[in-house]
This record gives structure tokens, C-alpha cells and sequence, in this order.
């Protein structure tokens, strides 16, 4: 069902979820604000080696070249080849000509980019989501958003299984979806279902959610216990207040830019 | 003790916003603390509506025009809101998987939900969630999601989940519609103990013996209505159930043969329990009839005897298949099955067993991995579930994942024309199977509209009209009433006389040994039991009782043997083995 979270009792997924995030932040805004080209790789290796430590370094790499891959190559193209930024400086390359600016500027956003993924499928990686979403809950994120978060990650997989039920039911009264044209056919037969069920679902859920108290009033408790130290809530505030002198000195280096 | 009623609903009239038929009508009921309530009737008599409206969903959820006074648990119904009510009575509904939260990702957590919600300090609700887990038998499923659990399972779990609240009024809408007998019978013990524990307990059901069993008053409604009122044996021993089509308990067919055979005890009311028809059955020595045939598992409608063509060749060949799923799972370790035209053979076997994957292999829709399976003479592994569809039609269980058209007709006319029928074939057809499920009048409704128990008949005649060789049904009673389920046996009848085959997955073992002539069991993978339904020797019976439980009749059969070995019993019948086994 949770198909992001990779179980596991490494010092990193033992981490409280809010220390994970406020890292995942400070990674983050530093890769953004740099504008040293070699920070973004600098932090990206720094993420496979913290990978590796929770065992996840393999898939993390994967998932994040399928996510990233098709995303750096079509902005080389429009970067580097299509849009070249006026006055760039022509790179001739057999047939084709590239702009040394354009290249760079479709590296950085390519960067970041890998960095921001990287981070976030990260702690996907390493958190379970229901301690995300009751560490963030803990910390004032309304209840019903946290119970919208955590439903939403289980749709993919409740829908992806009752839609291969469905082609089995169907195919089972001789529906063939060979062809173009049996494609076609096959849409309201496979559709249907999924919709219909979709909507007997949410009445069921609505149901459900409120006779299992949902709407109770007074305090609430839970089942989950976050293990917190006091080291991690220092990090935190440390890792927070780098964040706050990160844009500063981005902001006073703008302004300075700006004077001079 | 409390002596006013803690169910306690004064002249309640309801119809649903939209409805033109009240869906309740002047009813009044009223159960006392630690009473165990049980509501029979025809589909569509208002039962689920009577236990929404004690769990006050009716008029909080479910709004409509309401008259009359309602109150649980001394909270006025109408007045209290649902969030307060939820203190107060526990609520489960007739689909368990519909009732999961899908913001838990274990059972123990889903168990834990409420308790969460209501405020329960940590270390009780631990203690409880244990207690309700263990109560259910589902402990050892904790870590899984509840979405990887079958059907009983999920059942399981939603009564378990409402257990945890410790609710003074507990309100079950058929709750044993997915679980194995076995099950069955443990749910009857728990609800007992509960109720002896103070909690007052309504459930609408339609397993007669059962509620004989475990109810201490039985309220028929019909129409929305309460027809009758009172103690189980004078209610379920009425012989004007019949009439209002809400069927008659297995003992009383049982005792009624007792009777013919001059065995049953002059001027003993009709039994409702095991109990009673074993105390109401003379000793065999004054028998004028057969006395095997009193404890015969056989029900209402005749068993023929197999008329199989020896010389046709069998619809359905299964030979040595194994099948593991991607996840490691091995799901088939070795099964040979046959099934030949006209026979009616019931796949029976415990939630996990391998009854599903076996199915799947039926048609094609699952290869196996070793062995091979011939539909109609044709190996499954070279040809395509489409040519299979022209012999095997099965019926799955989930009827959400088959219907789709707007009127019943239509839903029926999409089988056989994917077959490639012609116009006028596929209309006669699509006719004969709604006639067969009594469905003609509702041809031109949308599925949607019917009442559930009436969908599930849609989905098992959209099937039917494809006219297959063999007509595989999963589960095709649970959530029917008993008028429907006599319509499902005269189905397997009509089929088998016109050399068409069924086969029957389920874990409704009255209907399997009442209805069908063969008995498959499969465990772990394996298929452990092959036999008639009605020659089942002693090893083969411990086995059937090991794994799954018995049928009504093999328990009165078994039941009467236990009497016939005790001592008192023998000195009065020393010649007597009323066994029929």
C-alpha cells in the first residue's frame, strides 16, 4: 500500500519526522539561494551517501533519474538548443549550435531540480507517513487536512487494484480490448465501475469516518508515540536558524549587487 | 440494572428524502439492557434502516421525513447529534470493506481509529484494541493493511473496530454475510458474552439457525413494519415465515421429516435450536420411516441424482497446477480438478486458502505456472479468456466491479453480445435469465436503484445470459435473503438439468450441501477433498469439521449421534445410530 515508504530501523528513519523536514528545508534553500554551480552536486552526494546510511541509496537514485531524466533533457533542449537567452554565446556542435549560457542555466534549474526531488523522496523514504502527518498535526496542521493527506496516499493503490478487478471481471464476460476499436469499447465497461464505485465509496467512507467518532468533540489522543530528544530539537533549531541566515545573506548580496 | 428499555423507538414512520414508499412505518420497538434483538425479513423489509435510525444515521445522515420518538441508551436519537451518539451505540454496517477509515495503514491502528478520535488515553486504548483484536481472532493480522485482507477478514475487523468503543448499544447489520461457519459460531458466543456483560445488541440477520442461536427476541419486519414480535421458538417456529418469504429454520425442515418418519415427539412446539430437534426426535426403535433420512443434510428442495453423461468429455479440466504470485506467495501447489457437464460442485475452503487463484485459472484470466488447465478440451496457456468466456462465466464477488449500464437489460444484453450472439438470440436469452432471477419487472431499472441483495442477482443473470458450459458463482449468497437464496438453488437445478455445470465458491455450507452433489475442500493450495456431498465418511467429516465447520444438517446428524452415545439415551433406543454420515 505505501509504496514510497521503505520499512526499516536505521538512525534515519528513527529520526523525529519535523528533524528530517527541517534538514529537507535547509538542503533545500541552500541548493536555491547558492549561486555556486557546484553546490546542488555537492548536496546531492551528500543525500546519496545519507541514503546509504538508511539503506535506500540504490532505489532513491533510481527513482529519482526516472523522475528527473526526461525533465533535464527536454530543458537542455529548449534551454540549450531552442530558447537560447538573447546575446549567449554560440557553442557550434556538429549540426547543431548550443549557447554556453543556455547550457548553464538549464544545469542549474536541472540541479535544483534533482536536488528538491531528491530530498523530498527522501524522507518519503524514511518516514512513515502517518508519523509525518501526526508530527504535523501535532504542530496546529488542521485534522481533517492530515486525514486528506493520509487517504489520498492510499487511492493509488485501492484504485489501481479494484481497476485490475474490474478488467478481470470484464474480460471474464468477453470483453476483448484488442484493437483500437475494442479499446474504445472497453472504455465504459472498465470506466464505469471505477467511477460508480468511487462515489458508492465516498458515501461508505463519509459513514464510516463518523461512527468511528471522527467528528467527536474534546481532545484527542494517539496511538503513535514520536520518539523526540532533546539533541534533535536542538539540530532543529540550529538547522532552522541556518535557514534564517541563508536568506539573509541572500538578501543583503542582492542588495549589495544592487549599490554597487 | 436499568429498567427502562435502552432501545426505545415510539411510532416511528421514515421514508428517504426523494422516496415515494416509507421505508418505516409505525414502528415500535423496544429491546431491554443486555438483550440480544434480532431483526428478520425479506430484502428490503427496512432492516438496515432500522439500524441505521438506532445509530441515529436516520435522521442524521440519511435525512427524509420522520415521525414518532426514538431513544438509545436514554439519548434522544433525533435531538443528539451523531458525534455524541457515537458514545453511545456502535454502528456496523452490511459492506465491511465501505466501513474502513483509509487513514490507517494496520489493522491495529484502524481498530485504534475511534478510540483516537474519542480522546482514549494511550495505554487503555492499547489494552482495548488488544482485547477486541483477540475477541475477533485477527491478532495475528495486526501489521497488515486492511485493505490486504479478504473479504471475512474485513469483516472481522469492522466488528472488532467497533468492539474497541465499548458501546452500551451495538447495532450489527448481517454480520455474519462473509464469514466461514466457524466464524460464525465464535461471533455467536462473543455477542452472548457481551450481552451478559450489560451491552444491548440489535442485528439484522437472515441466518435463522443462527439467530435462534443467539437472540433473545426476534421482531419480523416486512415493509417496513413489524409483523411479529417475541421469543425465538414461538417466532422462528411460525409457520407464517413462510408466507412473508422470510423462509423457516433448517431444525424445523429437519423436525418436519421427523414427523413423516413418526419420530417426532406429539404435541413438542417445532425446534428453533440444535438443542431442541435433538430433544424432540424419539429413539429410532420407534421409527416407521428410514431413520437415516431424518439427520439427512438435505434442505427444502429434493437432491437428484447425478445425471452426467459418462461419455461426454468434462467441461473443465485442472490437471497438477501450481501457481505462485510475484510476491512469493504460492497461492496452488499441485491441484487436479474435473468438472463435467451437469454436475453442481461446491469449492469450499477457509479465507487465504487458494479458492480465488483456483477460480482465476478457470478462464484463463491466471496461467498456471506448472500443469495445465483445458477449457472445453483447449489449454488455457494457447488460447484467450475471450474463447474461454464462450464456456466458463464467472460471477465474482465484488458486484461493483461489474456493473456499468444504465438499465438491468443492458447489463445483461453486454455478456452475450461480446460472444458475438445474434440480436434475436441474445434478447432471448437476456429474457430467460432475468425470468430465472426473477428480475423482469426490474429489466428497465438502473442496477443502482435495486436494493443490494437484487443487484447481486443482476450480476449472477448478466453472467447467466452469456449461456456458458459452467457457471462459476463466488459467494453468490452472502447478503441475500432466503428468497433469493431459493431462487440461487433453483438456478443450479435448472442448470444441471439442461447438462450445464455450477460450481459454487462460498462458505455457506447449507446451501453447498443442500444444493450441490459434490464437495471440493482446498487447504493451503492443495485440494485435500474431493467427494459426493452425501457420503462423507467419518475422516473426511473430521476433516470438513476441522477446517471449515459442518452444515446445519451434519450438526443435527452429529448432534442426534452424540445422543444416541449417551448413556441415558442408550438405555432408551440401544439399537439407535441416527446418523446418516
Amino acid at each position: 500500500m505505501l509504496s514510497i515508504y521503505t520499512i526499516g530501523t536505521s538512525a534515519l528513519h528513527r529520526l523525529h519526522p519535523l528533524t528530517k523536514l527541517s534538514g529537507a528545508f535547509f538542503f533545500i534553500l541552500a541548493t536555491y539561494l547558492s549561486s555556486w554551480p557546484f553546490v546542488p552536486v555537492l548536496v546531492f552526494v551528500l543525500l546519496l551517501a545519507i541514503a546509504q546510511i538508511a539503506g535506500v541509496a540504490q532505489r532513491l537514485a533510481g527513482t529519482v533519474g526516472k523522475l528527473i531524466l526526461p525533465v533535464t533533457l527536454s530543458l537542455f533542449l529548449i534551454q540549450g538548443v531552442l530558447f537560447p537567452p538573447l546575446g549567449a554565446t554560440p557553442l557550434p556542435l556538429g549540426p547543431i549550435t548550443l549557447t554556453y549560457e543556455g547550457l548553464l542555466f538549464a544545469y542549474l534549474i536541472a540541479a535544483r531540480l534533482l536536488v528538491l526531488s531528491t530530498t523530498i523522496l527522501l524522507v518519503l523514504f524514511v518516514t512513515h507517513p502517518s508519523d509525518l502527518v501526526f508530527a504535523l498535526t501535532e504542530r496546529g496542521l488542521p485534522r481533517s487536512v492530515g486525514y486528506i493527506l493520509l487517504v489520498s496516499l492510499q487511492i493509488v493503490p485501492d484504485m489501481t487494484a479494484r481497476a485490475t478487478a474490474i478488467l478481470e471481471v470484464q474480460r471474464s464476460r468477453g470483453l476483448s480490448t484488442e484493437g483500437a476499436l475494442g479499446r474504445v469499447r472497453a472504455i465504459i465497461p472498465l470506466i464505469g465501475p471505477l467511477v460508480v464505485g468511487a462515489l458508492v465509496d465516498v458515501e461508505e467512507r463519509a459513514m464510516a469516518i463518523e461512527s468511528r467518532a471522527y467528528t467527536a468533540p474534546g481532545p484527542k489522543t494517539s496511538l503513535r508515540v514520536l520518539a523526540d530528544t532533546s539533541g534533535q530539537h536542538i539540530a532543529r533549531t540550529i538547522l532552522l536558524l541556518s535557514c534564517v541566515a541563508l536568506i539573509i545573506w541572500r538578501i543583503a548580496s542582492v542588495v549589495e549587487i544592487q549599490i554597487t | 440494572m436499568q429498567t427502562d428499555p435502552v432501545i426505545n423507538l415510539q411510532h416511528i414512520s421514515f421514508s428517504y428524502a426523494g422516496s415515494t414508499t416509507p421505508a418505516l412505518r409505525d414502528l415500535t420497538l423496544s429491546v431491554a439492557q443486555g438483550q440480544i434483538c434480532a431483526v428478520i425479513g425479506r430484502a428490503g423489509a427496512g432492516k438496515s434502516t432500522l439500524c441505521a435510525l438506532v445509530a441515529g444515521f436516520i435522521p442524521h445522515f440519511f435525512q427524509g421525513p420522520i415521525a414518532g420518538q426514538a431513544s438509545v441508551d436514554r439519548q434522544n436519537v433525533f435531538v443528539r447529534p451523531l458525534s455524541e451518539l457515537v458514545r453511545h451505540v456502535a454502528l456496523v454496517g452490511g459492506n465491511a470493506s465501505g466501513q474502513i477509515s483509509g487513514a490507517c495503514d494496520t489493522i491495529f491502528e484502524e481498530v485504534g481509529f475511534a478510540l483516537q478520535n474519542l480522546g482514549v488515553p494511550r495505554a487503555e486504548m492499547v489494552e482495548r484494541i488488544e482485547w477486541a483484536l483477540d475477541a475477533l481472532k485477527i491478532s495475528h493480522l495486526r501489521d497488515r493493511s486492511p485493505y490486504a485482507l479478504s473479504g471475512g477478514q474485513q469483516q472481522r475487523l469492522v466488528i472488532a473496530a467497533a468492539l474497541a468503543l465499548r458501546p452500551p448499544v451495538l447495532a450489527l447489520d448481517e454480520p455474519t454475510a462473509q464469514l466461514d461457519p466457524l466464524a460464525i459460531e465464535e461471533l455467536a458466543e462473543l455477542l452472548q458474552e457481551l450481552a451478559r456483560g450489560g451491552t444491548t445488541i440489535l442485528i439484522a440477520e437472515h441466518r435463522l439457525e443462527w439467530v435462534a442461536a443467539v437472540a433473545d427476541q426476534v421482531e419480523v419486519l416486512d415493509a417496513g413494519q413489524i409483523v411479529a414480535s417475541g421469543l425465538p421458538r414461538d417466532i422462528l417456529g411460525d409457520p407464517n415465515l413462510e408466507r412473508l418469504r422470510v423462509g423457516r429454520p433448517r431444525s424445523v425442515a429437519l423436525a418436519e421429516r421427523a414427523e413423516a418418519a413418526g419420530r417426532w415427539q406429539t404435541g413438542m412446539a417445532w425446534p428453533v435450536t440444535l438443542a431442541q430437534l435433538v430433544q424432540g426426535i424419539r429413539p429410532a426403535t420407534a421409527a416407521r420411516g428410514d431413520p437415516a433420512a431424518v439427520a439427512e443434510p438435505s434442505g427444502t428442495i429434493p437432491v437428484s441424482p447425478t445425471n452426467t453423461p459418462p461419455a461426454t468429455p468434462p467441461i473443465l479440466q485442472i490437471e497438477q497446477i501450481a501457481y505462485t504470485y510475484p510476491t512469493g506467495v504460492q497461492a496452488l501447489r499441485g491441484v487436479s480438478l474435473t468438472v463435467g457437464r451437469g454436475e453442481r460442485v461446491a469449492l469450499l475452503g477457509r479465507n487465504g486458502a487458494g479458492k480465488s487463484t483456483l477460480v482465476r485459472h478457470m478462464n484463463g484470466l491466471l496461467r498456471p505456472r506448472t500443469g495445465r488447465v483445458l477449457v472445453a478440451g483447449q489449454d488455457t496457456s494457447s488460447t484467450s479468456v475471450g474463447r474461454c468466456a464462450h464456456h466458463v462465466g464467472i460471477v465474482f464477488q465484488d458486484v461493483r466491479n461489474q456493473l456499468f449500464a444504465s438499465t438491468v437489460r443492458d447489463e445483461l444484453r453486454f455478456g452475450p453480445r461480446n460472444l458475438g450472439k445474434s440480436k434475436s438470440e441474445v434478447e432471448r436469452l437476456v429474457d430467460q435469465a432475468l425470468a430465472a432471477l426473477d428480475l423482469t419487472d426490474a429489466a428497465d431499472s438502473h442496477p443502482y436503484d435495486l436494493a443490494p441483495a437484487r443487484r447481486r442477482l443482476v450480476a449472477i443473470a448478466a453472467v447467466l445470459a452469456m449461456d456458458t458450459d459452467l457457471l462459476v458463482l463466488d459467494e453468490p449468497t452472502a447478503g441475500l435473503d432466503n428468497a433469493s437464496i431459493a431462487l440461487l438453488a433453483q438456478l443450479v437445478y435448472d442448470l444441471a438439468r439442461r447438462g450445464k455445470s455450477a460450481l459454487v465458491v462460498s462458505h455457506d455450507l447449507d446451501f453447498c450441501f443442500e444444493n450441490l452433489e459434490r464437495i471440493v475442500l482446498v487447504r493451503d493450495g492443495l485440494l485435500t477433498l474431493d467427494v459426493p456431498a452425501h457420503a462423507l465418511s467419518g475422516a473426511n467429516h473430521d476433516l470438513l469439521s476441522e477446517t471449515i465447520g459442518l452444515p446445519f444438517g451434519l450438526r443435527a446428524a452429529q448432534a442426534l449421534a452424540l445422543a444416541a452415545d449417551d448413556p441415558l439415551n442408550k438405555a432408551m433406543s440401544p439399537s439407535a445410530p441416527l446418523l446418516a454420515t
